[in-house]
């Protein structure tokens, strides 16, 4: 049994915004996949390009909307590839990242990509539903 | 009791990138309710070959390619429930969206995009996380 999980605001329907052809998460065998979340207003779906620190903390601000309303929650993040634009600003998304998971901290891979949009971060996660 | 855990392989075996290319994995493998697949690149399920081409070419034979495996396992692309796709560059990211969405028409899996390098000339790579 595969459910979708709907946005909890417009915003992060990237379907609906952008006509990525994605559904935003998917509950299925207890886990939660969730597409690729990039700093984005929930509400009005504007990208908001900025630093790895802004985009970060609009990331995690987003996800954690996303997996309260799916009955889970940040503290239940299972598995995290974090991308980034250049692994040069390796620190600065570590410094952020710790401040939303500092207790037994998800699985993570960071991995230097090329993201959407030109932006700078990318978080990739599965969560306990 | 253990988590059933097994290799699953396509009926065609010119779709069997791992042992024709004599990589070290499996086409995919089944734990418990899910199948996990190896990345895929764009083979020719007759030749068996790397069957390079534009992005939009490449993306519908490696569904394609896709759904014979999961099919082969007794799952479908409808039952897919994360997909990594990987492209050698974003510039290039409506192409491939534009021929994934006749895949998954209803109620579309779960994705992440991004730009890496790739090998062999393949422009675009694609894994999944299904239900078994």
């Amino acid at each position: 049994m595969r459910d979708i999980i709907a946005a909890p605001f417009p915003g992060l329907d990237l379907r609906r915004q952008y006509g990525h052809h994605q559904s935003l998460a998917i509950r299925a065998g207890g886990l939660i996949f969730c597409s690729g979340m990039v700093a984005i207003h929930p509400e009005t779906g504007e990208r908001e390009h900025g630093t790895v620190t802004t985009e970060a903390h609009r990331i995690f601000e987003n996800l954690k909307l996303l997996l309260d309303s799916a009955g889970s929650s940040l503290d239940r993040l299972v598995q995290v590839h974090a991308m980034i634009y250049d692994r040069i600003e390796y620190d600065v998304l570590n410094r952020v990242y710790c401040q939303y998971v500092p207790n037994a901290p998800p699985a993570r891979t960071v991995m230097s990509v090329q993201i959407e949009a030109g932006f700078k971060v990318m978080l990739d996660v599965i969560a306990a539903a | 009791m253990a988590l059933k855990r097994e290799a699953i392989e396509p009926e065609n075996p010119a779709l069997n990138a791992s042992r024709n290319f004599n990589l070290p994995h499996s086409p995919g493998i089944r734990a418990g309710e899910f199948i996990f697949l190896s990345g895929m690149v764009a083979v020719d399920p007759v030749a068996g070959e790397r069957a390079p081409g534009t992005v939009a070419a490449e993306t519908r034979q490696i569904l394609t390619n896709m759904a014979h495996l999961l099919e082969s396992a007794g799952s479908t692309l409808a039952q897919v429930v994360k997909v990594n796709v990987l492209i050698y560059s974003m510039l290039e990211y409506d192409n491939m969206n534009a021929v994934y969405r006749e895949f998954f028409p209803v109620d579309p899996p779960a994705r992440t995009v991004c730009g890496v390098q790739l090998s062999g000339g393949s422009k675009v790579e694609i894994e999944c996380v299904a239900l078994a």
